[in-house]
Protein backbone atom coordinates (compact mmCIF):
# COMPACT_ATOMS: atom_id res chain seq x y z
CA UNK A 1 0.00 0.00 0.00
CA UNK A 2 1.47 3.32 -0.93
CA UNK A 3 1.62 4.86 2.46
CA UNK A 4 3.06 8.16 1.27
CA UNK A 5 0.68 10.28 -0.65
CA UNK A 6 -2.76 9.13 0.25
CA UNK A 7 -5.38 11.51 -0.89
CA UNK A 8 -8.05 11.99 1.70
CA UNK A 9 -11.33 11.63 -0.13
CA UNK A 10 -14.68 11.19 1.30
CA UNK A 11 -15.65 7.69 0.23
CA UNK A 12 -18.64 8.30 -1.92
CA UNK A 13 -19.77 7.22 -5.35
CA UNK A 14 -18.91 10.56 -6.94
CA UNK A 15 -15.44 10.39 -5.58
CA UNK A 16 -15.13 7.09 -7.33
CA UNK A 17 -16.11 8.57 -10.70
CA UNK A 18 -13.67 11.39 -10.28
CA UNK A 19 -10.98 8.88 -9.49
CA UNK A 20 -11.83 6.96 -12.63
CA UNK A 21 -11.31 10.05 -14.80
CA UNK A 22 -8.01 10.81 -13.20
CA UNK A 23 -6.97 7.25 -13.75
CA UNK A 24 -7.68 7.54 -17.46
CA UNK A 25 -5.58 10.68 -17.75
CA UNK A 26 -2.73 9.13 -15.93
CA UNK A 27 -2.86 6.07 -18.13
CA UNK A 28 -2.45 8.17 -21.29
CA UNK A 29 0.46 9.92 -19.71
CA UNK A 30 1.99 6.64 -18.83
CA UNK A 31 1.68 5.37 -22.39
CA UNK A 32 3.46 8.42 -23.72
CA UNK A 33 6.25 7.90 -21.27
CA UNK A 34 6.50 4.29 -22.34
CA UNK A 35 6.88 5.37 -25.96
CA UNK A 36 9.65 7.74 -24.99
CA UNK A 37 11.37 4.96 -23.13
CA UNK A 38 11.13 2.68 -26.16
CA UNK A 39 12.63 5.30 -28.48
CA UNK A 40 15.49 5.87 -26.09
CA UNK A 41 16.11 2.15 -25.74
CA UNK A 42 16.23 1.74 -29.50
CA UNK A 43 18.84 4.48 -29.83
CA UNK A 44 20.70 2.96 -26.93
CA UNK A 45 21.01 -0.40 -28.66
CA UNK A 46 22.22 1.26 -31.87
CA UNK A 47 24.89 3.14 -29.99
CA UNK A 48 25.96 -0.01 -28.19
CA UNK A 49 26.47 -1.83 -31.48
CA UNK A 50 28.46 1.06 -32.86
CA UNK A 51 30.62 1.18 -29.75
CA UNK A 52 31.52 -2.49 -30.07
CA UNK A 53 32.45 -2.04 -33.75
CA UNK A 54 34.51 1.05 -33.07
CA UNK A 55 36.36 -0.56 -30.18
CA UNK A 56 37.36 -3.54 -32.32
CA UNK A 57 38.55 -1.19 -35.07
CA UNK A 58 40.39 0.81 -32.43
CA UNK A 59 42.35 -2.24 -31.36
CA UNK A 60 43.51 -2.83 -34.92
CA UNK A 61 44.40 0.79 -35.58
CA UNK A 62 46.36 1.16 -32.35
CA UNK A 63 48.30 -1.99 -33.14
CA UNK A 64 49.19 -0.66 -36.60
CA UNK A 65 50.18 2.68 -35.15
CA UNK A 66 52.41 1.15 -32.46
CA UNK A 67 54.11 -0.98 -35.10
CA UNK A 68 54.70 1.98 -37.39
CA UNK A 69 56.29 3.72 -34.39
CA UNK A 70 58.72 0.81 -34.09
CA UNK A 71 59.44 1.04 -37.83
CA UNK A 72 60.11 4.75 -37.63
CA UNK A 73 62.41 4.30 -34.65
CA UNK A 74 64.34 1.65 -36.61
CA UNK A 75 65.06 4.02 -39.47
CA UNK A 76 65.15 7.41 -37.88
CA UNK A 77 66.69 6.70 -34.52
CA UNK A 78 65.26 8.14 -31.37
CA UNK A 79 63.21 11.20 -32.27
CA UNK A 80 61.09 11.27 -29.14
CA UNK A 81 62.95 14.18 -27.57
CA UNK A 82 62.66 16.23 -30.76
CA UNK A 83 58.94 15.64 -30.86
CA UNK A 84 58.40 16.51 -27.21
CA UNK A 85 60.51 19.64 -27.51
CA UNK A 86 58.59 21.05 -30.43
CA UNK A 87 55.16 20.74 -28.91
CA UNK A 88 53.28 24.02 -28.79
CA UNK A 89 49.68 24.31 -29.89
CA UNK A 90 47.31 21.48 -30.52
CA UNK A 91 46.74 20.77 -34.16
CA UNK A 92 43.65 18.61 -33.84
CA UNK A 93 40.90 20.16 -31.77
CA UNK A 94 37.42 19.10 -30.75
CA UNK A 95 34.09 20.92 -30.92
CA UNK A 96 31.14 19.76 -28.84
CA UNK A 97 27.73 19.80 -30.51
CA UNK A 98 24.33 18.78 -29.20
CA UNK A 99 22.02 16.18 -30.63
CA UNK A 100 18.42 15.64 -29.53
CA UNK A 101 16.81 12.22 -29.21
CA UNK A 102 13.25 12.07 -27.87
CA UNK A 103 13.85 15.06 -25.73
CA UNK A 104 17.24 13.98 -24.39
CA UNK A 105 20.23 16.13 -25.39
CA UNK A 106 23.30 14.10 -26.25
CA UNK A 107 26.77 15.60 -26.71
CA UNK A 108 28.62 14.85 -29.95
CA UNK A 109 32.34 15.59 -30.43
CA UNK A 110 33.62 16.69 -33.77
CA UNK A 111 37.29 17.11 -34.56
CA UNK A 112 38.86 19.75 -36.80
CA UNK A 113 42.38 20.63 -37.84
CA UNK A 114 43.94 23.94 -37.12
CA UNK A 115 47.31 25.32 -37.93
CA UNK A 116 50.17 23.84 -39.90
CA UNK A 117 52.13 20.71 -39.20
CA UNK A 118 55.03 21.83 -37.03
CA UNK A 119 56.72 18.49 -37.54
CA UNK A 120 56.95 18.74 -41.30
CA UNK A 121 60.71 18.78 -41.39
CA UNK A 122 61.36 16.25 -38.64
CA UNK A 123 63.28 13.32 -39.98
CA UNK A 124 64.55 15.32 -42.91
CA UNK A 125 67.87 13.57 -42.88
CA UNK A 126 66.61 10.14 -42.09
CA UNK A 127 63.35 8.36 -41.58
CA UNK A 128 61.10 10.96 -43.19
CA UNK A 129 58.96 8.43 -45.03
CA UNK A 130 58.39 6.30 -41.98
CA UNK A 131 57.61 9.36 -39.89
CA UNK A 132 55.00 10.48 -42.40
CA UNK A 133 53.36 7.06 -42.24
CA UNK A 134 53.52 7.18 -38.45
CA UNK A 135 51.82 10.57 -38.38
CA UNK A 136 49.05 9.30 -40.62
CA UNK A 137 48.44 6.21 -38.49
CA UNK A 138 48.26 8.10 -35.26
CA UNK A 139 46.00 10.76 -36.80
CA UNK A 140 43.61 7.96 -37.73
CA UNK A 141 43.83 6.63 -34.19
CA UNK A 142 43.00 10.06 -32.76
CA UNK A 143 39.96 10.43 -35.00
CA UNK A 144 38.67 7.05 -33.91
CA UNK A 145 39.25 7.97 -30.28
CA UNK A 146 37.19 11.14 -30.67
CA UNK A 147 34.34 9.17 -32.22
CA UNK A 148 34.53 6.62 -29.44
CA UNK A 149 34.41 9.38 -26.84
CA UNK A 150 31.21 10.80 -28.38
CA UNK A 151 29.60 7.38 -28.45
CA UNK A 152 30.48 6.60 -24.88
CA UNK A 153 29.20 9.87 -23.45
CA UNK A 154 25.95 9.39 -25.37
CA UNK A 155 25.77 5.89 -23.98
CA UNK A 156 26.08 7.03 -20.40
CA UNK A 157 23.62 9.91 -20.80
CA UNK A 158 21.06 7.71 -22.51
CA UNK A 159 21.43 5.10 -19.84
CA UNK A 160 20.58 7.64 -17.15
CA UNK A 161 17.65 9.02 -19.13
CA UNK A 162 16.21 5.58 -19.74
CA UNK A 163 16.48 4.63 -16.09
CA UNK A 164 14.67 7.79 -15.03
CA UNK A 165 11.92 7.38 -17.58
CA UNK A 166 11.32 3.77 -16.70
CA UNK A 167 11.23 4.60 -13.04
CA UNK A 168 8.57 7.21 -13.71
CA UNK A 169 6.53 4.80 -15.81
CA UNK A 170 6.61 2.15 -13.14
CA UNK A 171 5.88 4.61 -10.41
CA UNK A 172 2.81 5.94 -12.13
CA UNK A 173 1.48 2.50 -12.84
CA UNK A 174 2.04 1.50 -9.32
CA UNK A 175 0.46 4.64 -7.89
CA UNK A 176 -2.65 4.55 -9.98
CA UNK A 177 -3.34 0.92 -9.44
CA UNK A 178 -2.72 1.28 -5.81
CA UNK A 179 -4.92 4.29 -5.41
CA UNK A 180 -7.72 2.75 -7.37
CA UNK A 181 -7.64 -0.37 -5.37
CA UNK A 182 -7.31 1.50 -2.15
CA UNK A 183 -10.32 3.65 -2.78
CA UNK A 184 -12.49 0.75 -3.77
CA UNK A 185 -11.30 -1.12 -0.79
CA UNK A 186 -12.10 1.73 1.55
CA UNK A 187 -15.47 2.23 -0.06
CA UNK A 188 -16.35 -1.38 0.32
CA UNK A 189 -15.11 -1.60 3.84
CA UNK A 190 -17.14 1.36 4.92
CA UNK A 191 -20.23 0.05 3.27
CA UNK A 192 -19.75 -3.22 5.04
CA UNK A 193 -19.32 -1.49 8.33
CA UNK A 194 -22.49 0.50 7.89
CA UNK A 195 -24.39 -2.64 7.11
CA UNK A 196 -22.99 -4.38 10.13
CA UNK A 197 -23.84 -1.43 12.32
CA UNK A 198 -27.37 -1.37 11.05
CA UNK A 199 -27.85 -5.03 11.63
CA UNK A 200 -26.44 -4.75 15.06
CA UNK A 201 -28.77 -1.96 16.10
CA UNK A 202 -31.76 -3.80 14.73
CA UNK A 203 -30.91 -6.89 16.64
CA UNK A 204 -30.54 -4.99 19.82
CA UNK A 205 -33.86 -3.40 19.35
CA UNK A 206 -35.42 -6.79 18.80
CA UNK A 207 -33.74 -8.09 21.87
CA UNK A 208 -35.02 -5.32 24.03
CA UNK A 209 -38.45 -5.54 22.68
CA UNK A 210 -38.53 -9.15 23.52
CA UNK A 211 -37.07 -8.46 26.90
CA UNK A 212 -39.98 -6.19 27.47
CA UNK A 213 -38.10 -3.27 28.53
CA UNK A 214 -39.30 -0.07 27.26
CA UNK A 215 -36.54 0.95 24.91
CA UNK A 216 -38.67 3.28 23.03
CA UNK A 217 -38.90 6.66 24.50
CA UNK A 218 -42.00 7.51 26.22
CA UNK A 219 -44.63 8.19 23.68
CA UNK A 220 -47.11 10.48 25.17
CA UNK A 221 -49.46 9.97 22.36
CA UNK A 222 -49.24 6.27 22.39
CA UNK A 223 -49.52 5.60 26.03
CA UNK A 224 -53.01 5.08 27.38
CA UNK A 225 -52.47 4.91 30.97
CA UNK A 226 -50.09 6.55 33.27
CA UNK A 227 -49.44 4.58 36.36
CA UNK A 228 -48.52 7.50 38.38
CA UNK A 229 -51.89 9.03 38.02
CA UNK A 230 -53.96 7.86 40.99
CA UNK A 231 -57.28 9.05 39.91
CA UNK A 232 -58.56 8.34 36.54
CA UNK B 1 104.66 8.44 -47.62
CA UNK B 2 103.78 4.95 -48.60
CA UNK B 3 104.38 2.32 -46.03
CA UNK B 4 104.59 4.78 -43.18
CA UNK B 5 101.33 3.54 -41.83
CA UNK B 6 102.64 0.00 -41.31
CA UNK B 7 105.69 1.38 -39.62
CA UNK B 8 104.25 3.90 -37.25
CA UNK B 9 100.64 3.08 -36.63
CA UNK B 10 101.08 0.24 -34.21
CA UNK B 11 103.37 2.25 -31.99
CA UNK B 12 100.60 4.47 -30.80
CA UNK B 13 97.43 2.70 -31.75
CA UNK B 14 98.22 -0.96 -32.12
CA UNK B 15 96.74 -2.03 -28.81
CA UNK B 16 93.47 -0.26 -29.49
CA UNK B 17 93.23 -1.62 -33.00
CA UNK B 18 93.67 -5.11 -31.66
CA UNK B 19 91.02 -4.45 -29.07
CA UNK B 20 88.51 -3.12 -31.54
CA UNK B 21 89.06 -6.06 -33.85
CA UNK B 22 88.34 -8.35 -30.93
CA UNK B 23 85.15 -6.47 -30.21
CA UNK B 24 84.18 -6.66 -33.83
CA UNK B 25 84.46 -10.41 -33.66
CA UNK B 26 81.76 -10.30 -31.03
CA UNK B 27 79.14 -8.75 -33.28
CA UNK B 28 76.01 -10.82 -33.72
CA UNK B 29 76.22 -13.21 -36.64
CA UNK B 30 73.52 -14.39 -38.98
CA UNK B 31 73.06 -17.49 -36.85
CA UNK B 32 72.48 -15.32 -33.78
CA UNK B 33 69.88 -13.30 -35.64
CA UNK B 34 68.12 -16.46 -36.74
CA UNK B 35 67.93 -17.56 -33.11
CA UNK B 36 66.63 -14.20 -31.98
CA UNK B 37 63.96 -14.10 -34.64
CA UNK B 38 62.54 -17.37 -33.37
CA UNK B 39 62.05 -16.16 -29.81
CA UNK B 40 58.54 -15.97 -28.53
CA UNK B 41 59.00 -13.54 -25.65
CA UNK B 42 61.50 -10.96 -24.52
CA UNK B 43 62.71 -13.34 -21.84
CA UNK B 44 63.76 -15.81 -24.54
CA UNK B 45 65.56 -12.96 -26.27
CA UNK B 46 67.45 -12.22 -23.08
CA UNK B 47 68.48 -15.86 -22.72
CA UNK B 48 69.76 -15.95 -26.30
CA UNK B 49 71.69 -12.74 -25.86
CA UNK B 50 73.43 -14.24 -22.85
CA UNK B 51 75.24 -16.69 -25.10
CA UNK B 52 76.66 -13.87 -27.22
CA UNK B 53 79.18 -11.21 -26.45
CA UNK B 54 76.50 -9.32 -24.58
CA UNK B 55 76.58 -11.78 -21.74
CA UNK B 56 74.61 -10.90 -18.69
CA UNK B 57 74.06 -7.27 -19.52
CA UNK B 58 70.42 -7.59 -18.66
CA UNK B 59 71.03 -9.41 -15.42
CA UNK B 60 70.33 -6.40 -13.24
CA UNK B 61 67.08 -5.56 -14.85
CA UNK B 62 63.94 -6.26 -12.87
CA UNK B 63 60.77 -7.59 -14.39
CA UNK B 64 59.02 -6.85 -16.59
CA UNK B 65 61.56 -6.65 -19.36
CA UNK B 66 60.73 -3.94 -21.89
CA UNK B 67 62.23 -2.99 -25.21
CA UNK B 68 63.38 0.37 -23.91
CA UNK B 69 65.35 -1.32 -21.12
CA UNK B 70 67.12 -3.52 -23.65
CA UNK B 71 67.89 -0.46 -25.75
CA UNK B 72 69.26 1.44 -22.78
CA UNK B 73 71.52 -1.37 -21.65
CA UNK B 74 72.94 -1.93 -25.13
CA UNK B 75 73.66 1.75 -25.48
CA UNK B 76 75.40 1.78 -22.11
CA UNK B 77 77.61 -1.08 -23.21
CA UNK B 78 78.55 0.65 -26.46
CA UNK B 79 79.31 3.90 -24.66
CA UNK B 80 81.47 2.08 -22.17
CA UNK B 81 83.55 0.55 -24.96
CA UNK B 82 83.77 3.83 -26.83
CA UNK B 83 84.90 5.75 -23.78
CA UNK B 84 87.52 3.13 -23.10
CA UNK B 85 88.93 3.47 -26.61
CA UNK B 86 88.83 7.21 -26.42
CA UNK B 87 90.52 7.48 -23.07
CA UNK B 88 93.39 5.30 -24.16
CA UNK B 89 93.96 7.00 -27.48
CA UNK B 90 96.74 9.29 -28.56
CA UNK B 91 96.90 11.85 -31.33
CA UNK B 92 95.80 11.81 -34.06
CA UNK B 93 93.39 9.09 -33.05
CA UNK B 94 91.95 11.19 -30.24
CA UNK B 95 91.08 13.99 -32.66
CA UNK B 96 89.47 11.37 -34.83
CA UNK B 97 87.38 10.27 -31.88
CA UNK B 98 86.43 13.86 -31.17
CA UNK B 99 85.25 14.20 -34.74
CA UNK B 100 83.18 11.08 -34.32
CA UNK B 101 81.44 12.46 -31.27
CA UNK B 102 80.67 15.77 -32.99
CA UNK B 103 77.76 14.21 -34.77
CA UNK B 104 76.08 13.30 -31.48
CA UNK B 105 77.06 16.59 -29.96
CA UNK B 106 75.20 18.42 -32.70
CA UNK B 107 72.04 16.54 -31.80
CA UNK B 108 72.49 17.31 -28.11
CA UNK B 109 73.18 20.99 -28.68
CA UNK B 110 70.16 21.36 -30.93
CA UNK B 111 68.06 19.68 -28.28
CA UNK B 112 69.32 22.00 -25.54
CA UNK B 113 68.93 25.08 -27.71
CA UNK B 114 65.37 24.23 -28.62
CA UNK B 115 64.64 23.60 -24.95
CA UNK B 116 66.07 26.98 -24.01
CA UNK B 117 64.07 28.66 -26.75
CA UNK B 118 60.91 27.13 -25.40
CA UNK B 119 61.85 28.29 -21.91
CA UNK B 120 61.86 24.77 -20.66
CA UNK B 121 64.12 23.53 -17.91
CA UNK B 122 67.44 22.54 -19.38
CA UNK B 123 68.16 20.19 -16.53
CA UNK B 124 65.59 17.61 -17.62
CA UNK B 125 66.96 17.61 -21.12
CA UNK B 126 70.40 16.63 -19.93
CA UNK B 127 69.12 13.21 -19.09
CA UNK B 128 67.88 12.78 -22.63
CA UNK B 129 71.05 13.76 -24.39
CA UNK B 130 72.96 11.13 -26.29
CA UNK B 131 75.76 9.91 -24.03
CA UNK B 132 78.33 9.76 -26.83
CA UNK B 133 77.80 13.44 -27.44
CA UNK B 134 78.57 14.67 -23.98
CA UNK B 135 80.81 17.64 -23.67
CA UNK B 136 82.52 18.64 -20.50
CA UNK B 137 80.51 21.70 -19.61
CA UNK B 138 77.12 20.25 -20.27
CA UNK B 139 76.05 20.54 -16.66
CA UNK B 140 77.08 24.16 -16.67
CA UNK B 141 74.57 24.68 -19.40
CA UNK B 142 71.89 24.84 -16.69
CA UNK B 143 73.06 28.24 -15.71
CA UNK B 144 72.50 29.60 -19.17
CA UNK B 145 69.16 31.30 -18.88
CA UNK B 146 68.74 32.73 -22.33
CA UNK B 147 69.45 31.17 -25.68
CA UNK B 148 72.34 33.54 -26.28
CA UNK B 149 74.09 32.46 -23.07
CA UNK B 150 73.61 28.89 -24.11
CA UNK B 151 75.00 29.72 -27.50
CA UNK B 152 78.13 31.23 -26.00
CA UNK B 153 78.60 28.28 -23.68
CA UNK B 154 78.32 25.93 -26.62
CA UNK B 155 80.75 27.91 -28.73
CA UNK B 156 83.32 27.97 -25.98
CA UNK B 157 83.04 24.46 -24.70
CA UNK B 158 82.55 22.34 -27.74
CA UNK B 159 84.45 21.84 -30.95
CA UNK B 160 81.31 22.81 -32.79
CA UNK B 161 82.22 26.48 -33.07
CA UNK B 162 83.47 26.40 -36.65
CA UNK B 163 80.33 24.64 -37.79
CA UNK B 164 78.18 27.37 -36.37
CA UNK B 165 80.13 30.04 -38.18
CA UNK B 166 79.17 28.67 -41.51
CA UNK B 167 75.48 28.69 -40.98
CA UNK B 168 74.29 31.48 -38.83
CA UNK B 169 74.77 34.15 -36.30
CA UNK B 170 73.27 34.46 -32.91
CA UNK B 171 70.48 36.69 -34.08
CA UNK B 172 68.97 34.23 -36.42
CA UNK B 173 68.69 31.64 -33.68
CA UNK B 174 65.03 32.23 -33.12
CA UNK B 175 63.73 32.30 -36.62
CA UNK B 176 65.67 29.39 -37.95
CA UNK B 177 63.77 26.18 -37.93
CA UNK B 178 65.47 23.70 -35.65
CA UNK B 179 65.63 20.94 -38.23
CA UNK B 180 67.20 23.21 -40.84
CA UNK B 181 69.77 24.29 -38.25
CA UNK B 182 70.55 20.70 -37.35
CA UNK B 183 71.09 19.74 -40.98
CA UNK B 184 73.24 22.77 -41.70
CA UNK B 185 75.47 22.00 -38.74
CA UNK B 186 75.75 18.40 -39.84
CA UNK B 187 76.75 19.47 -43.35
CA UNK B 188 79.62 21.63 -42.02
CA UNK B 189 80.64 18.83 -39.71
CA UNK B 190 80.79 16.22 -42.47
CA UNK B 191 82.86 18.48 -44.67
CA UNK B 192 85.28 19.23 -41.85
CA UNK B 193 85.59 15.54 -40.99
CA UNK B 194 86.23 14.70 -44.62
CA UNK B 195 88.99 17.31 -44.81
CA UNK B 196 90.59 15.99 -41.67
CA UNK B 197 90.70 12.46 -43.02
CA UNK B 198 92.05 13.63 -46.36
CA UNK B 199 94.81 15.63 -44.68
CA UNK B 200 95.72 12.72 -42.51
CA UNK B 201 96.49 10.77 -45.64
CA UNK B 202 97.54 7.16 -45.69
CA UNK B 203 95.22 4.24 -45.30
CA UNK B 204 92.86 6.26 -43.15
CA UNK B 205 92.11 8.56 -46.02
CA UNK B 206 91.72 5.64 -48.39
CA UNK B 207 89.20 3.99 -46.13
CA UNK B 208 87.35 6.89 -44.51
CA UNK B 209 86.97 9.24 -47.45
CA UNK B 210 84.75 6.91 -49.50
CA UNK B 211 82.66 6.18 -46.42
CA UNK B 212 82.19 9.88 -45.72
CA UNK B 213 81.51 10.66 -49.35
CA UNK B 214 78.82 8.03 -49.36
CA UNK B 215 77.35 9.52 -46.17
CA UNK B 216 77.27 12.97 -47.80
CA UNK B 217 75.54 11.73 -50.94
CA UNK B 218 73.14 9.66 -48.94
CA UNK B 219 72.10 12.71 -46.95
CA UNK B 220 71.60 14.63 -50.17
CA UNK B 221 69.32 11.94 -51.57
CA UNK B 222 67.32 11.48 -48.38
CA UNK B 223 66.86 15.20 -47.79
CA UNK B 224 65.63 15.55 -51.35
CA UNK B 225 63.23 12.66 -50.97
CA UNK B 226 61.83 13.90 -47.68
CA UNK B 227 61.45 17.48 -48.83
CA UNK B 228 59.00 16.64 -51.60
CA UNK B 229 55.72 18.18 -50.61
CA UNK B 230 57.04 20.31 -47.78
CA UNK B 231 57.66 24.01 -47.56
CA UNK B 232 61.39 23.62 -47.98
CA UNK B 233 62.35 25.61 -51.07
CA UNK B 234 64.86 24.38 -53.60
CA UNK B 235 67.54 26.85 -52.54
CA UNK B 236 67.08 26.04 -48.90
CA UNK B 237 67.32 22.37 -49.79
CA UNK B 238 70.51 22.88 -51.78
CA UNK B 239 72.08 24.69 -48.85
CA UNK B 240 71.72 21.54 -46.78
CA UNK B 241 73.57 19.21 -49.15
CA UNK B 242 77.08 18.35 -47.97
CA UNK B 243 79.44 19.04 -50.84
CA UNK B 244 82.16 16.53 -50.06
CA UNK B 245 80.44 13.66 -51.78
CA UNK B 246 80.80 12.11 -55.21
CA UNK B 247 77.77 13.99 -56.48
CA UNK B 248 79.90 17.09 -56.59
CA UNK B 249 78.49 20.48 -57.55
CA UNK B 250 76.85 19.19 -60.73
CA UNK B 251 74.95 16.35 -59.24
CA UNK B 252 73.83 18.40 -56.28
CA UNK B 253 72.47 21.11 -58.52
CA UNK B 254 70.53 18.56 -60.53
CA UNK B 255 69.26 17.00 -57.34
CA UNK B 256 68.04 20.35 -56.06
CA UNK B 257 65.89 20.67 -59.19
CA UNK B 258 64.28 17.27 -58.75
CA UNK B 259 60.61 17.28 -57.88
CA UNK B 260 59.82 13.62 -57.55
CA UNK B 261 61.38 10.23 -57.16
CA UNK B 262 61.74 9.54 -60.89
CA UNK B 263 63.76 12.70 -61.46
CA UNK B 264 65.95 11.77 -58.53
CA UNK B 265 66.54 8.36 -60.06
CA UNK B 266 67.61 9.95 -63.31
CA UNK B 267 70.19 12.03 -61.49
CA UNK B 268 71.52 8.88 -59.83
CA UNK B 269 71.78 7.14 -63.21
CA UNK B 270 74.76 9.33 -64.03
CA UNK B 271 76.74 7.81 -61.20
CA UNK B 272 77.37 4.15 -61.57
CA UNK B 273 77.74 3.67 -57.82
CA UNK B 274 74.27 4.95 -57.04
CA UNK B 275 72.41 3.67 -60.06
CA UNK B 276 71.92 0.11 -58.77
CA UNK B 277 71.03 1.40 -55.33
CA UNK B 278 68.15 3.53 -56.47
CA UNK B 279 66.94 0.79 -58.75
CA UNK B 280 66.77 -1.65 -55.88
CA UNK B 281 64.11 0.44 -54.22
CA UNK B 282 60.83 -1.40 -54.26
CA UNK B 283 57.34 0.06 -54.46
CA UNK B 284 55.25 0.91 -51.48
CA UNK B 285 55.56 -1.02 -48.27
CA UNK B 286 56.31 -4.40 -49.81
CA UNK B 287 59.74 -3.61 -51.18
CA UNK B 288 62.72 -1.97 -49.60
CA UNK B 289 62.66 1.71 -49.01
CA UNK B 290 65.48 4.01 -50.07
CA UNK B 291 66.65 4.23 -46.48
CA UNK B 292 66.92 0.46 -46.17
CA UNK B 293 68.98 0.29 -49.35
CA UNK B 294 71.33 2.97 -48.07
CA UNK B 295 71.65 1.28 -44.70
CA UNK B 296 72.70 -1.95 -46.39
CA UNK B 297 75.30 -0.13 -48.46
CA UNK B 298 76.66 1.60 -45.38
CA UNK B 299 76.98 -1.71 -43.54
CA UNK B 300 78.81 -3.23 -46.50
CA UNK B 301 81.31 -0.40 -46.59
CA UNK B 302 81.84 -0.55 -42.86
CA UNK B 303 82.54 -4.27 -42.91
CA UNK B 304 85.03 -3.75 -45.76
CA UNK B 305 86.91 -1.25 -43.61
CA UNK B 306 88.09 -4.14 -41.47
CA UNK B 307 89.83 -5.77 -44.38
CA UNK B 308 92.61 -3.21 -44.18
CA UNK B 309 94.95 -2.62 -41.33
CA UNK B 310 96.67 0.36 -39.73
CA UNK B 311 94.00 2.96 -40.02
CA UNK B 312 91.59 4.82 -37.76
CA UNK B 313 88.59 3.88 -39.81
CA UNK B 314 88.13 0.62 -37.92
CA UNK B 315 86.89 2.54 -34.91
CA UNK B 316 84.36 4.46 -36.93
CA UNK B 317 83.23 1.31 -38.69
CA UNK B 318 82.94 -0.61 -35.45
CA UNK B 319 80.80 2.08 -33.78
CA UNK B 320 78.50 2.30 -36.77
CA UNK B 321 78.15 -1.46 -37.00
CA UNK B 322 77.36 -1.70 -33.31
CA UNK B 323 74.69 0.95 -33.68
CA UNK B 324 73.13 -0.92 -36.56
CA UNK B 325 73.19 -4.07 -34.47
CA UNK B 326 71.43 -2.22 -31.67
CA UNK B 327 68.77 -1.06 -34.08
CA UNK B 328 68.34 -4.61 -35.37
CA UNK B 329 67.95 -6.12 -31.91
CA UNK B 330 65.50 -3.43 -30.83
CA UNK B 331 63.49 -4.01 -34.01
CA UNK B 332 63.30 -7.74 -33.40
CA UNK B 333 62.40 -7.12 -29.76
CA UNK B 334 59.60 -4.74 -30.76
CA UNK B 335 58.20 -7.22 -33.26
CA UNK B 336 58.21 -9.91 -30.60
CA UNK B 337 56.65 -7.79 -27.89
CA UNK B 338 53.96 -6.41 -30.19
CA UNK B 339 53.31 -9.82 -31.71
CA UNK B 340 53.59 -8.37 -35.18
CA UNK B 341 55.92 -10.84 -36.80
CA UNK B 342 55.25 -10.19 -40.46
CA UNK B 343 58.19 -7.85 -40.86
CA UNK B 344 60.50 -9.33 -38.29
CA UNK B 345 63.06 -10.23 -40.94
CA UNK B 346 63.45 -6.66 -42.11
CA UNK B 347 66.56 -6.08 -40.04
CA UNK B 348 69.79 -5.29 -41.84
CA UNK B 349 72.10 -8.32 -41.76
CA UNK B 350 75.65 -7.44 -40.92
CA UNK B 351 77.92 -10.43 -41.09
Amino acid sequence: MSGKDRIEIFPSRMAQTIMKARLKGAQTGRNLLKKKSDALTLRFRQILKKIIETKMLMGEVMREAAFSLAEAKFTAGDFSTTVIQNVNKAQVKIRAKKDNVAGVTLPIFEHYHEGTDSYELTGLARGGEQLAKLKRNYAKAVELLVELASLQTSFVTLDEAIKITNRRVNAIEHELDEREREEFYRLKKIQEKKKILKEKTERELEKRKIAGEVTEPANLLAEEKDEDLLFE
Amino acid sequence: MLGSAELSFNVDHGYLEGLVRGCKAGLLTQQDYLNLVQCETLEDLKVHLQTTDYGNFLADQTNPLTVSKIDMEMRKKLCGEFEYFRNHSLEPLSTFFTYMTCGYMIDNVVLLLSGALQKKSVRDLLGRCHPLGRFSEMEAVNIAETPSDLFHAVLVETPLAPFFQDCMSENTLDELNIEVLRNKLYKSYLEAFHNFCKDHGDVTAEVMCPILEFEADRRAFIITLNSFGTELSRDAREALYPTCGRLGPEGLRLLAQAEDFEQMKRVADHYEVYKPLLEAVGDGSAGKSLEDVFYEQEVKMNVLAFSRQFHCGVFYAYTKLREQEMRNVVWIAECISQRHRTKINSYIPIL
